[in-house]
């Protein structure tokens, strides 16, 4: 019983501090960004060019000043072509030039938090994303590709700023950096770690 | 509200813009031919290449396709370059030619493989079957091929090109035991421009295959 109270309280003092919310900006927000990412540890051995190729989104939705929780998604391309080089394989050789590539396209709940008020030029924040991450391994030995797509676990937390064009604007301009974790095994890549600059818009939701 | 609908509307067109492939860099884009081919080679571990001292190759090449069951042996200008090609390769790693009477200790069999299908996987030795070469013409009539599984199964298709060694002296249960193989894939093995960089390359990869040790 004292634990079904504890909660309305809890709920009770979300619903006020997103009418004090309310104030300031619409709680729902949706953020687009162009991202880059560096390998990291063995994906790095196996593919390590840093990865121009990316993009995320998300919505976001404001349970108070300070505190968020959201759902993003995005994509990132990484891509190395090696020179023809011979690898041994079992008991046979195998001359090629190798194309490693690797397309990853997480799913992830997050929660966040603003270090400062809603009505500050600045708002650095923290968040942190835990979900999915589709693992796209296709590696091109000449023109044959060898390919593996699964799933695996992901986590990634991120700190970043949001810098609104105007005091409570709507409008934000995001930038972070995110580091990736998932506990993927193929071939070369004992687990994903990678580090990833994003820059984008933050767009309150009226 | 309106101001919503029209942020909205912009975000799916520019989502919809960047498919979630559309993207990602194509490795097949800008591959050059060359870059396209591989080399496969394969050998029996037990096999002692120090202790074979003449060979002997076919005198054209063998050409299988799935689209026609009756193979034709053939020797265009490009089989021509395949079989001088691999015999100075073969004489470089100090093997002596000899003719197929003269009882040589190695023979090599030349297959050109031109299969319409794709993604299937092959057995080792797979192409050894109706259209190869007959033991025959290795004086081993009614004899037949042994491939050890030491064959690592790769997908096939297109055209490809095989170089297959086989060890004469010790033949095992009356067939001829693959010692050696070489198979090409990729675009332009076919090409005779190409086949003295993809002999190299085959003999390049295999220090092992030499008397001269």
């Amino acid at each position: 019983m004292k634990k079904i109270k504890n909660w309305i309280l809890i709920l009770a003092g979300c619903v006020a501090a997103q009418a004090v919310s309310a104030q300031s900006r619409p709680p729902l927000s949706f953020e687009l960004n162009y991202s880059i990412a560096q390998p990291l540890g063995s994906l790095k051995d196996y593919s390590d060019k840093t990865s121009f190729r990316g993009w995320n989104a998300g919505l976001q939705y404001m349970l108070n000043d300070r505190l968020s929780v959201g759902l993003r998604t995005g994509f990132q391309d990484y891509y190395e072509r090696l020179p023809r080089a011979v690898y041994p394989d079992k008991q046979g050789d195998v001359s090629a030039v190798q194309s490693r590539t690797l397309q990853v396209i997480p799913i992830q709940a997050t929660v966040g938090y603003a270090f400062t008020k809603a009505g500050s030029a600045v708002i650095p924040y923290g968040n942190l994303g835990i979900g999915a991450a589709n693992m796209n391994y296709e590696k091109y030995w000449g023109e044959f590709v060898e390919k593996n797509n699964s799933w695996q676990f992901m986590v990634s937390p991120e700190i970043g700023i949001n810098v609104p064009f105007g005091k409570y604007s709507p409008v934000m301009l995001n930038a972070s950096v995110r580091y990736n974790y998932a506990p993927y095994k193929y071939q070369e890549i004992t687990s994903y770690n990678s580090i990833q600059g994003n820059i984008g818009i933050k767009f309150h939701l009226n | 509200m309106k101001r919503t609908m029209l942020l909205l509307g912009t975000i799916a067109a520019v989502i919809a813009a960047m498919s979630f492939s559309g993207c990602r860099k194509d490795p097949l884009k800008d591959m050059t031919d060359e870059e396209s081919r591989i080399y496969i080679t394969n050998h029996d571990n037990n096999a002692n290449f120090n202790s074979y001292n003449t060979f002997s190759i076919v005198d054209s090449v063998v050409v299988l396709s799935n689209r026609n069951d009756a193979a034709k042996k053939a020797l265009t200008d490009y089989d021509k370059q395949l079989i001088a090609s691999v015999k100075a390769a073969m004489q470089q790693r100090g093997y002596t030619l000899v003719d197929k009477s003269a009882k040589p200790d190695l023979g090599i069999n030349l297959t050109r493989i031109d299969n319409s299908f794709t993604n299937v996987s092959w057995n080792p030795g797979w192409w050894s079957g109706p259209g190869y070469w007959d033991p025959g013409y290795w004086g081993y009539p009614g004899g037949g091929w042994w491939w050890p599984d030491y064959y690592v199964v790769y997908q096939v298709n297109e055209k490809q090109t095989a170089i297959d060694l086989f060890d004469l002296k010790n033949p095992k249960n009356d067939k001829f035991v693959a010692v050696w193989n070489s198979l090409w894939r990729g675009t332009g093995v076919w090409n005779i421009n190409n086949v003295d960089t993809m002999v190299q390359a085959s003999f390049a990869q295999s220090p092992y295959l030499t008397r001269n040790k």
